[in-house]
């Protein structure tokens, strides 16, 4: 018997309520289901606009459901009821948004040192690993600067271990690596593989680039326009360690690029 | 991984062929001159009851000051207008940071704080005179008064504005609500509580200096009232000129404090106010 999934998602509904007199908006999520499974690498493609956003919402608990059910290690979370949601569900749930929204009065290591401070957990040992996360993602130097003296890469790197440092169980990231040129994902990429191989977490990614839902992911969901559904799912068979800068010429990689690329629509 | 050299990732700027920096003081002394000149010549077509000779006004400053007699004056009226500042800051900021828990309160409340903010405050003297008598207090309800409303205003549009998107991210990463008013809420609010501070701070002497005109004994308002009544109008610019000094002083030090506080703010150098 395989063993239970880390997350469920089952029949996920989500429309937002209606304004005054006005008809009930359509759905942008309609009975949506999938599981993620311990460890796993998920991947999550969609159109713009499928609700991928609201999707992470809905988990992360900062949105409500309009119906369905989130089930984590095997407990029912109260996903339509704003008065029950926990954000982060108890820092288990950690949320790399799309926006690196660093807070900009603190410099980078107080950033990344922000969740461990609120949690009350900052000791020599967190803050030994909170250096080890900068050094290993080329922040070393740029603790005392502040947000708006780094540059967008720099910003998506600190964001990234922000979260990593306080070490959530699962972790969603909504479209970390949008806003940044081609060179700079590609290194993005590579420096995630890299702290994921270390740390073995869950992790859901939503992205609208095809070929990084295919280098990152074990599994790649597509998502179809709304009411947003599952349109397929693909197991992404490549062996890691991945080489991301040359994974275009991996045998294989073609295939089911185009494959993925003709279901999303 | 690579590393990248951390001065790159400060832009260089061009140097122009005058700095700055001359160019803007050359304007303000250029500016001094002329307003300078332009009292000069109003004391000379207008007279000496109507205007008072800048070097007239200067030596009353110097001599004023030798006697102890200004010292004295600048303290009070900085004793109640500080005191009263304070207390006006104080409520004007924490009252908002309440009302943030009880959407219901602020609905009740706020028609009502907006509404009492049309009180001429001046007119309430003769009033707070009968309850508190001639002393510092119903200078101090005054100053009060004028400067609760601002902060006010301020910390509540502040409130309002902050980026819900931050409040989330800290609430998933286990912030409670103390910590989450304290650290993104305040934070947020700073540059709005320092604007504040900017406008109320002049406004508290300015206040004190009109209570004082109403009662006193002492005080830089007490000062130019006592020249009016004798017909002394080199005292009247002499005190007004105190009067002006003292409000600089103070929003320099304001202005100091906040570069302190902002300084991880990126500044647009062209709208440093």
């Amino acid at each position: 018997m395989p063993e239970a999934p880390l997350l469920e998602i089952r029949n996920l509904c989500k429309r937002f309520p209606a304004r005054q007199g006005r008809e009930p908006p359509p759905w942008v999520i309609r009975d949506l289901t999938f599981s993620v499974n311990d460890g796993e690498f998920l991947t999550i493609i969609g159109p713009s606009g499928a609700g991928k956003s609201t999707l992470l919402n809905m988990i992360a608990q900062i949105d409500v459901a309009s119906g369905g059910e989130i089930i984590f290690q095997g407990t029912r979370i109260a996903a339509d009821d704003p008065k029950a949601m926990r954000p982060g569900l108890d820092r288990r749930i950690g949320y790399v948004t799309q926006d690196d929204l660093l807070l900009p009065w603190r410099t980078t290591i107080d950033n990344v040192l922000f969740a461990l401070e609120v949690q009350g957990r900052l000791d020599d040992k967190s803050r030994a690993h909170a250096a080890m996360l900068i050094e290993a993602v080329g922040l070393k130097g740029y603790e005392r600067y502040y947000p708006h003296e780094l540059s967008g890469g720099m910003r998506k790197r600190a964001a990234l271990i922000r979260t990593l440092v306080y070490d959530p169980p699962v972790i969603l990231m909504d479209e970390p690596f949008a806003a940044v040129d081609a060179q700079t994902r590609m290194q993005l990429q590579e420096d995630l593989l890299r702290l994921w191989s270390l740390g073995r977490k869950t992790i859901v990614f939503v992205t609208h680039d095809i070929a990084e839902a295919i280098v990152l992911g074990d599994r790649t969901l597509v998502l179809t326009r709304q009411p947003t559904r599952i349109a397929a799912e693909h197991v992404i068979p490549f062996p890691r360690p991945r080489d991301v800068k040359h994974f275009f010429a991996t045998p294989g990689f073609a295939d089911i690029y185009e494959r993925i690329r003709a279901e999303v629509q | 991984m690579t590393t990248i050299d951390p001065s790159s990732a400060l832009v260089a700027e061009a140097a122009p062929f005058v700095s700055r920096k001359t160019l803007v003081m050359g304007g303000r002394i250029a500016l001094a001159l002329g307003l300078l000149l332009a009292w000069q010549w109003g004391a000379m077509t207008f007279g000496t009851i109507f205007f008072a000779y800048p070097v007239d006004v200067f030596w009353r400053i110097i001599a004023i000051a030798r006697s102890g007699e200004l010292a004295e004056d600048i303290l009070t009226t900085l004793r109640v207008s500080s005191i009263g500042f304070v207390i006006g800051c104080v409520a004007g900021v924490a009252l908002p940071f309440l009302l943030r828990r009880s959407p219901r309160w602020t609905a009740a409340v706020e028609p009502y704080i907006l509404a009492s903010q049309g009180i001429p405050k001046y007119a309430l003297a003769p009033w707070l005179i009968l309850w508190f008598g001639i002393g510092d207090l119903p200078k101090l309800v005054i100053v009060t008064l004028m400067v609760f409303y601002i902060p006010f205003v301020n910390t509540f549009a502040g409130i309002r504005g902050v980026d819900q998107r931050f409040v989330n991210m800290a609430r998933i990463m286990g912030a409670n609500e103390v910590r989450i008013s304290r650290e993104v809420i305040w934070n947020s609010l700073l540059p709005f509580f320092f604007t504040s501070l900017k406008v109320s701070l002049p406004r508290a002497v300015s206040a004190c200096i009109v209570g004082e005109f109403l009662v006193s004994t002492a005080g830089v308002g007490h000062y130019i009232e006592h020249a009016r009544e004798i017909s002394d109008t080199v005292g009247v610019f002499a005190g007004i000129i105190v009067a002006t000094a003292l409000v600089l002083i103070v929003n320099a030090f304001v202005e100091r404090l906040e570069r302190h506080a902002l300084r991880w703010r990126p500044t647009d150098r062209d709208m440093v106010l």
